[in-house]
């Protein structure tokens, strides 16, 4: 076996150890919360009498080793079990809102790259110019502007004043513009920064000097010897970055009437919905543990020189 | 073909093609009338005997009937059923219903259905949270339009009951269809009038009008009912006239709002009381000196005109006045000198400390109305501190037993899910007290407990609505809550509709609203 598959199949057994690993600590984790789920989901003006059987229903009433028992046995055979509120799988449950989630953490990662990038590569060609000072103090206001707030100001302008766009919900054209540019807002300055500094290391390099010495135009210098050397950190940034945009749609959910899977999560959890929560946490796992591992084989093919032993 | 007659033909092509078109727009149907409402829940799930928040009761109702129902003043009247009999000693009705009615899968609204899902009402092996006023021993089938339902024992509210969405028929025929089962019935079919269209889960409900309704028919063909969390999104959808009607503005904008005229406000009645329950159990709190103090002290006008924008009217009796069994008792007027007295004599030492919890963003300026009564308090001479938590904590820390229960004072909201004060009496029943029930106050009065549990089983409405009043003078004196106030459900709608108006159990009734001219 070539040592890039053993690599692979490495990669994929440790993933399957951290999926059970972060499949444990969630089913501890939620149960381990004060509440009761049963009073929660039936509601102040249920009686005492049929909360228990709600309790009995949903299987909350077992010891907690026969519920472990239950949901490895459940999760060996792709079974996640059933909603505590809706009583629907949760399987079909989150595969209703994934998509939704999946659609704007990726648009949001596209803006956030390309966008930031972009800055990024004009700042780092113009150190401390009137560019480089302005692309500050705008990363300044990405990373600090709170994403509630600034989802708002959106609306206020695009959708009441301007009625360019949708103010909520993901049914009508131009909906996703909104939570995406909101979204990635954070994200774009992360990236612009990352790929400033990467660029300003590349670009002060001898082999790029010798480009330019060899008559090599600026532009084709910047791209084709800069960006391109430049780009692991950046991709790494890029990565990471997406990891967050998938937990960290909740508030832009919110405000925008997203129907994604973190504002389902957060719901979950405060509904003590566990077969839910263990559900969507599992989910993000594997989608970050896979997202890093695509990255990782980015970066084989944007540098020949890397091997994975 | 030379250029001249190239760009002639073009031209006809363009005349010919603009022609049709016109004619294709002329010809072509009127859009669909659709009404849009924006709310903020999503629907654990659509069955009606599953659900528990008044909210999707509200969307429920526009496809699934119930016998009765309530008008805006709260009274019970005939839907599905005509009328109405109920045997000496309460624990039979004989019930007559609406003839000429069918499901909207065509199945006969008949004795029969009524009867599949009255036992499914009851039958344990379904979810239903709210069974308790379903008191049902058995239904029977007496012919076509009549049925029998014994009651395990008395209780008086049961018509009232029946109004609540909980109750209401969908059609049996349609239980294994469309993905329903016997235990989740979610793809509705009722008898009412619209039809459940689709549901798309944390974005919309849409339902369709039914053009075989047996009662009035509404305006709109569409009604879509938008989900959308956060309060500010809606006013802001409702601003950008990308909805028709939202519920639960942010309170702090209504007053702007007010003064839109894109826009109309409801401030609607409602049946949620807010109040601080006392721990009538723990040393000081349980003299009744020192919980009238606590009501003395905090200026609840203030905090209703200051904290909460006017949404809110001052309680005078231990229920909201939409609840059969109202009855004025009093007022606890602000009165710092009066609370201080009461407490010096209740050997209350200034300095004191008292603990109070309260729960964040679940009801309306939940969090920032328990800093203003803790600042009365403090005025008063007690060193009062907060503390929150998420909902299920808060809840499992208020419904600990007595024995290990540590709260003193925490802020919590009563609605009744129908307009009868049997529900909100429960409150002061001390039966009803943790682990048995949500009594988080543990007060008790044995003759209070008698009144209650006459009430219930009194079959003369004048006759329970006098005990209700008795019941409620001795529970005003005794003080188990700081009464706060009866929060009002705020309503808002475009001006360019016309026929919104409410129901006193925070529900809007939109079902006929109309454009307005």
């Amino acid at each position: 076996m070539t040592a890039f598959w053993s690599y692979l199949l490495r990669r994929g057994l440790a993933s399957l150890v951290a999926i059970f690993g972060v499949a444990t600590i969630v089913f501890l984790m939620v149960r381990v919360l004060p509440g009761d789920p049963a009073r929660v989901i039936a509601g102040l003006l249920a009686s005492e009498e049929d909360v228990a059987r709600i309790r009995v229903q949903l299987g909350f009433d077992k010891p907690l080793y026969v519920q472990y028992g239950i949901f490895l046995e459940r999760l060996a055979h792709g079974d996640l079990g059933v909603s505590a509120r809706t009583s629907a799988p949760v399987i079909a449950e989150v595969g209703e809102r994934l998509g939704a989630t999946l659609e704007l953490a990726l648009v949001s990662s596209l803006i956030a790259t390309v966008l930031g990038v972009a800055a990024g590569v004009v700042a780092a060609a113009r150190p401390y110019s009137i560019f480089d000072y302005v692309l500050s103090m705008v990363t300044l206001f990405g990373v600090s502007m709170p994403v509630y707030w600034l989802g708002l100001m959106l609306i206020i302008v695009f959708a009441i004043d301007l009625n360019w766009l949708p103010a909520a919900g993901a049914d009508q054209a131009g909906a996703i513009v909104l939570p995406s540019f909101t979204l990635a807002a954070f994200s774009v300055a992360i990236v612009a920064r990352m790929t400033r500094s990467s660029m300003l290391e590349v670009l002060g390099q001898d082999y790029v000097r010798t480009a330019r010495g060899k008559g090599l135009s600026e532009p084709r210098t910047i791209a084709w010897h800069g960006l391109r050397n430049a780009l692991i950190p950046i991709i790494t940034a890029a990565g990471l970055q997406f990891g967050t945009l998938l937990g960290g749609a909740v508030l832009t959910e919110s405000v925008f009437g997203w129907p994604g899977m973190g504002l389902l999560l957060v719901d979950s959890i405060f509904a003590r919905d566990y077969p839910m929560v263990q559900g969507i946490v599992l989910t993000f796992s594997t989608l970050f543990i896979f997202t890093n591992l695509l990255v990782d084989l980015l970066y084989l093919w944007i540098d020949p020189r890397i091997r994975y032993a | 073909m030379t250029t001249r007659s190239r760009r002639l033909s073009v031209a006809v092509l363009a005349l010919v093609t603009g022609c049709l078109l016109v004619v294709a727009w002329s010809v072509a149907p009127a859009a669909a009338a659709t009404f849009r409402i924006a709310v903020g829940i999503d629907p654990d799930a659509l069955d009606p005997v599953q659900m528990t928040t008044t909210t999707v009761g509200n969307m429920v109702d526009y496809v699934v009937e119930t016998l009765t129902t309530i008008d805006a003043t709260g009274k019970v009247l005939p839907m599905l059923a005509e009328s109405w009999t109920v045997s000496p000693d309460g624990t039979q009705y004989t019930v007559k219903l609406r003839q000429g009615v069918s499901f909207h899968d065509g199945t006969p609204f008949d004795a029969k259905a009524v009867k599949w899902n009255f036992d499914r009402l009851i039958d344990p092996a379904v979810r239903v949270p709210i069974r308790a006023p379903y008191p049902i021993a058995r239904t029977e089938v007496v012919d076509s339009h009549t049925v029998r339902v014994t009651l395990k024992h008395p209780y008086a509210p049961f018509v009232g009951a029946l109004s609540w969405t909980t109750s209401g028929l969908v059609s049996p025929t349609a239980a294994d269809k469309e993905g329903n089962t016997y235990k989740d019935y979610n793809h509705l079919v009722g008898t009412g009038p619209y039809t459940f269209k689709e549901r798309r889960k944390g974005e919309m409900v849409t339902v369709e009008k039914n053009p075989r309704y047996w009662g009035r028919k509404p305006y709109y063909d569409t009604v879509v009912f938008r989900i959308v969390p956060e309060a500010a999104t809606r006013e802001s959808l409702l601003l950008a006239d990308q909805v028709d009607l939202i519920i639960l503005p942010p309170v702090a904008d209504l007053e702007a709002l007010g003064h839109n005229a894109a826009v109309k406000v409801l401030l609607a009645p409602s049946d949620r009381t807010i109040f601080i329950a006392i721990n009538t159990t723990k040393p000081m709190l349980n003299d009744r000196r020192v919980r009238q103090a606590l009501n003395y002290a905090v200026d609840k006008d203030a905090i209703v005109k200051n904290v909460l924008f006017g949404a809110a009217d001052l309680m005078d009796a231990p229920m909201a006045s939409s609840l059969f069994g109202y009855c004025k008792v009093g007022t606890y007027p602000h009165d710092l000198a009066k609370a201080k007295a009461l407490l010096a004599e209740a050997g209350v030492k200034p300095g004191t400390a008292l603990q109070m919890i309260h729960p964040t963003g679940r009801y309306v300026q939940d969090k920032e109305s328990t800093e203003a009564i803790s600042g009365f308090l403090r005025e008063a001479g007690l060193e009062v501190s907060l503390q929150t938590m998420d909902w299920p904590s808060y809840i499992r820390t208020i419904t600990t037993p007595v024995d290990k229960n540590t709260t003193q004072l925490h802020f919590l909201g009563w609605a009744p899910a129908f307009l009868d004060a049997s529900q909100q009496a429960l409150q002061f029943l001390s039966t009803y007290a943790p682990p048995g029930g949500l009594e988080s106050s543990f007060y008790k009065n044995p003759e209070v407990d008698r009144m209650i549990q006459a009430a219930e089983r009194e079959p003369n409405p004048a006759r329970r609505k006098e005990l209700y009043c008795d019941l409620s003078k001795k529970v005003w004196e005794d003080a188990p809550w700081i009464f706060l106030w009866v929060q009002r459900f705020p309503i808002v709608y475009s001006a360019k509709v016309t026929d919104v108006s409410s129901l006193p159990n925070e529900k809007f009734y939109a079902l006929y609203a109309r454009p307005a001219r």
